[in-house]
C-alpha cells in the first residue's frame, strides 16, 4: 500500500510504502530506506512503536486528513493521503496567501473591536479585528497587503470557532 | 472563635479543588458554586454540595456577591474561601461576609483596601518606608495627561490597571507611537476584568527580576515571611514558571527582602496569606511592586520547600489560631512550578478552549499536579486559559529541573492545544538552566522556546502517521458493507453516490 505524506514546511509529498507483516509488524519504506516496525495499539489513539529497538510512545490526534502526533514531547502534523485522495486534492488546488483571504475566528470568543472598514487598504500584518477569548484579547492580523472587501465581524457579538470575520483581497 | 465546619469555595477550576482537598483533610465539609458553563466541572464533583449561581460570564455568576452569600446561607456554610481571582481581593465582599456573619478566609477588608488599589498601596508603602518603582501615585484621568506624564518620566513605561492582577490591563509601552492604542486596550481590559478602568503609569525597569515574598500573619499581629519565589518567566505579565529559592538571591538578600515584606504587611495590619511582589534591578536593588492580598497560583512551590499547607494555615488563622511558627523556615531543597495553559504558543498564544479528548497526568516521586480538568471536559471559553499547575521538588535546582522535564514528558492532553512543549523549551533553555533570566526572557527568546524539531522524531512521526492512516483505513474497510470503498472517506457507499448523481 502506498501513501503520500507531507509534514509541515515540506513542499513535495513523500511516498511511503507500507507492507503489513502480521502480528502488529510492518515494513515501511521511505525514500529507499526500509524500517522494520512493531506497532502495538495500546489505547484509543495511542501506539507503542518499536523501531530498531528504540521505543516510542505515540499519541495521535486526527483533524481531517491531517494527523497530529506527539512523540517524546514533539508535536508533528502530517498530511497523509492514499493515491485516490491525492488525485482529489490535486484537483482542488493548493493553498497559498495569494488571492482572496478569509480571516476566520481561530477559537470561539467575542468580537471586541473591528479595526477596519470595507474598502480600506491594509498592509500585511496590520490588525483587522480583536477577539476576546478566555479573558485575553487577541488581535487578528492581515496575512497579506490588500483591500478589505467584506466585514462579517460585529463588535460585541459572540463568534464560533472558524466563523468568517473579514475578507481581504 | 468557633471552628469552621463548612466552607463555601467561591471559585472554580484547580484552585477550588485545591482548597476543597485541604478542607477534607481537616474534616471540613465543602460547598461548590458553578455557572452554566461549569455544571460538569471537576470542582462541582469534588464538593459535598454544589449550587448553581448564574450564566457563564463571571460577572453574572462567580462575581455576583449577593448570589454567593445566598448560597452560603442556603447551604449552611459558616466560611467562604475565595481562592484567587474573582472575589478574592474584593473588600466590599469581605464586608458583606462580615455583615452576614460568615467568616471570610482571607485578610480583613481594611488591609485589602490599603493594598487593593495599587496607587493607594504605593502611597502607603512610601509612607511605611518601603522602596517603590518610580511612577504615579494616582490613577490618571485623561489620555492627554497620561501621555504627558509618560513623556516626562521617559519611555519605556508600564501602564497598569489600578485594580488589577494577573497581567490584565497591563501594557509595556515603548514610545509615544504605541501609547494611545496601549492606553485604550489597558483600560478596556481593566474594565472587563475588574469592573474598574483606572490605569496608572510606572517607569519600566530594564531587565528586572520579579521576586516575591510569601508572608503570613495571624490575628494577634504575629507576621512572618515564608521565603521568596522567583517569577521572572512571564509573558504578557502572566507568570508561566515559578521556582523557589530564587537562583539570584543570597541569604542576606532573602532576609532583607523578607524583613521589608513583613514591614509592608504589618503596615496594613495584615492577616492570613499574602504576597509582596518586588522587582529586582540589575544592581540587585529591590522595589515594591504590589501586594497580593490572597493565596497565589504559585503557592505550591512554597509548600514544597517549607512543608507547610498554606490553605490549612489560612483556615486556622481565620479560626483565630496562633501562627504555628514565628520565623521563616530555612528552604529545604528546590521546587519548580509550570503552568499548563490551553493555548497555542506557535500561534501567538492563541487561546484553545474545547473538549479534552484524552488526558494523562504525570506522577511519580515528588511530582504534584493541581488540575481542574479531566478527559471529556470541555474547557470553557469564559475563564482563564490555565488548566493545571505542575509542580515538582528536587534536592537541588538541577534535580528539580530534570524532574519537571520528566513530568512534562509524561503529560498528555489531547483535543486542545497546550503549552506543554513550550514549557519544556523554557526548562531546557541555557538561560533558565543558568538561573539568570529576567522578565523579558520569554519575549526575547520566543523562537528558541518554541523548540527546534528533532529530525529523528519527525521521521518517527512520519512512520507513525502512515501506520495510523493504514490502521484507520483497515478498520473502516472492516465496518463498511461489501463493495464500499475503503480508500475514500469511508462514510458513503459508492451506491449512494451513484444514486445521488442520477438524481441531479
Amino acid at each position: 500500500m502506498r501513501y503520500f505524506t507531507k509534514q509541515q514546511g515540506q513542499k513535495e509529498a513523500v511516498p511511503v510504502d507500507l507492507e503489513a507483516l502480521g502480528q502488529d509488524r510492518y515494513r515501511l519504506t521511505v525514500n529507499g530506506q526500509s524500517y522494520q516496525v512493531d506497532a502495538l495499539s495500546v489505547d484509543q489513539g495511542t501506539l507503542s512503536l518499536l523501531v530498531d529497538g528504540q521505543s516510542y510512545n505515540v499519541e495521535f490526534e486526527e483533524n481531517g486528513d491531517e494527523i497530529g502526533t506527539l512523540v517524546r514531547g514533539q508535536v508533528n502534523r502530517t498530511d497523509v493521503a492514499d493515491e485516490r485522495k491525492l488525485r482529489m486534492r490535486a484537483a482542488a488546488g493548493s493553498f497559498s496567501v495569494e488571492g482572496r483571504q478569509v480571516i476566520l475566528a481561530p477559537m470561539p470568543g467575542k468580537v471586541v473591536k473591528v479595526l477596519v472598514k470595507v474598502g480600506e487598504e491594509v498592509k500585511e500584518g496590520q490588525g483587522l479585528v480583536v477577539v476576546e477569548a478566555m479573558k485575553m484579547e487577541n488581535e487578528l492580523k492581515s496575512p497579506k497587503a490588500g483591500k478589505v472587501t467584506e466585514v462579517f465581524a460585529k463588535e460585541g457579538t459572540a463568534v464560533e470557532n472558524n466563523a468568517k470575520l473579514i475578507v481581504v483581497e | 472563635m468557633p471552628k469552621i465546619r463548612k466552607v463555601l469555595v467561591a471559585n472554580r477550576g484547580e484552585i477550588a479543588i485545591r482548597v476543597m482537598r485541604t478542607c477534607k483533610d481537616l474534616g471540613i465539609a465543602t460547598v461548590a458554586v458553578y455557572s452554566e458553563a461549569d455544571r460538569s466541572a471537576l470542582h462541582v464533583r469534588t464538593a459535598d454540595q454544589a449550587y448553581f449561581v448564574g450564566p457563564p460570564p463571571s460577572r453574572e455568576s462567580y462575581l455576583v456577591q449577593e448570589r454567593i452569600l445566598e448560597v452560603a446561607k442556603q447551604s449552611g456554610a459558616d466560611a467562604i474561601h475565595p481562592g484567587y481571582g474573582f472575589l478574592s481581593e474584593n473588600a466590599s465582599f469581605v464586608r458583606a461576609c462580615e455583615k452576614a456573619g460568615i467568616t471570610f478566609i482571607g485578610p480583613p477588608a481594611a488591609a485589602m483596601d490599603a493594598m487593593g488599589e495599587k496607587t493607594r498601596a504605593r502611597a502607603n508603602m512610601i509612607k511605611a518606608g518601603v522602596p517603590v518603582v518610580p511612577g504615579t501615585t494616582e490613577p490618571i484621568a485623561t489620555i492627554e495627561e497620561a501621555r504627558e506624564y509618560a513623556r516626562n518620566i521617559g519611555f519605556p513605561i508600564m501602564l497598569k490597571a489600578a485594580g488589577g492582577g494577573g497581567g490584565k490591563g497591563m501594557r509595556r509601552v515603548e514610545g509615544l507611537g504605541d501609547f494611545d492604542s496601549a492606553w485604550r486596550s489597558a483600560k478596556s481590559e481593566a474594565l472587563n476584568a475588574f469592573g474598574n478602568d483606572s490605569v496608572y503609569i510606572e517607569k519600566y525597569l530594564e531587565k528586572p527580576h520579579h521576586v516575591e515574598i510569601q508572608v503570613f500573619a495571624d490575628q494577634y499581629g504575629n507576621t512572618i515571611h515564608l521565603n521568596e519565589r522567583e517569577c521572572s518567566a512571564q509573558r504578557r505579565h502572566q507568570k508561566v514558571v515559578e521556582e523557589t529559592p530564587s537562583p539570584i538571591l543570597t541569604a542576606e538578600m532573602r532576609a532583607k527582602m523578607g524583613e521589608v515584606a513583613v514591614k509592608a504587611a504589618k503596615a496594613v495590619n495584615y492577616v492570613g496569606a499574602g504576597t509582596v511582589e518586588f522587582l529586582v534591578d540589575v544592581h540587585r536593588n529591590f522595589y515594591f511592586l504590589e501586594m497580593n492580598t490572597r493565596l497565589q497560583v504559585e503557592h505550591p512551590v512554597t509548600e514544597w520547600v517549607t512543608g507547610l499547607d498554606l490553605v490549612a494555615m489560612q483556615i486556622k488563622a481565620a479560626e483565630g489560631e496562633k501562627l504555628p511558627l514565628f520565623e521563616a523556615p530555612t528552604p529545604r531543597g528546590h521546587a519548580i512550578e509550570v503552568r499548563v495553559y490551553a493555548e497555542d504558543p506557535a500561534r501567538n498564544f492563541m487561546p484553545s478552549p474545547g473538549k479534552i479528548q484524552a488526558l494523562r497526568v504525570p506522577s511519580g516521586p515528588n511530582v504534584r499536579d493541581d488540575s481542574g480538568v479531566f478527559a471529556g471536559f470541555t474547557v470553557p471559553n469564559f475563564y482563564d486559559p490555565m488548566i493545571s499547575k505542575l509542580s515538582v521538588w528536587g534536592a537541588t535546582r538541577e534535580e528539580a529541573i530534570a524532574r519537571a522535564k520528566r513530568a512534562l514528558s509524561e503529560y498528555v492532553v489531547k483535543g486542545i492545544t497546550t503549552n506543554i512543549r513550550y514549557l519544556h523549551g523554557i526548562l531546557s533553555h541555557p538561560e533558565f538552566v543558568a538561573g539568570d533570566y529576567d522578565t523579558s526572557f520569554l519575549t526575547r527568546e520566543h523562537t528558541a522556546l518554541l523548540g527546534a524539531e528533532d529530525p529523528k522524531l519527525s521521521e518517527v512521526a512520519l512512520l507513525a502517521s502512515t501506520l495510523h492512516a493504514f490502521q484507520r483505513d483497515q478498520k473502516r474497510a472492516k465496518t463498511l458493507p461489501a463493495g464500499a470503498s475503503a480508500g475514500g472517506n469511508g462514510r458513503i457507499s459508492p451506491w449512494r453516490l451513484a444514486l445521488k448523481s442520477r438524481r441531479r
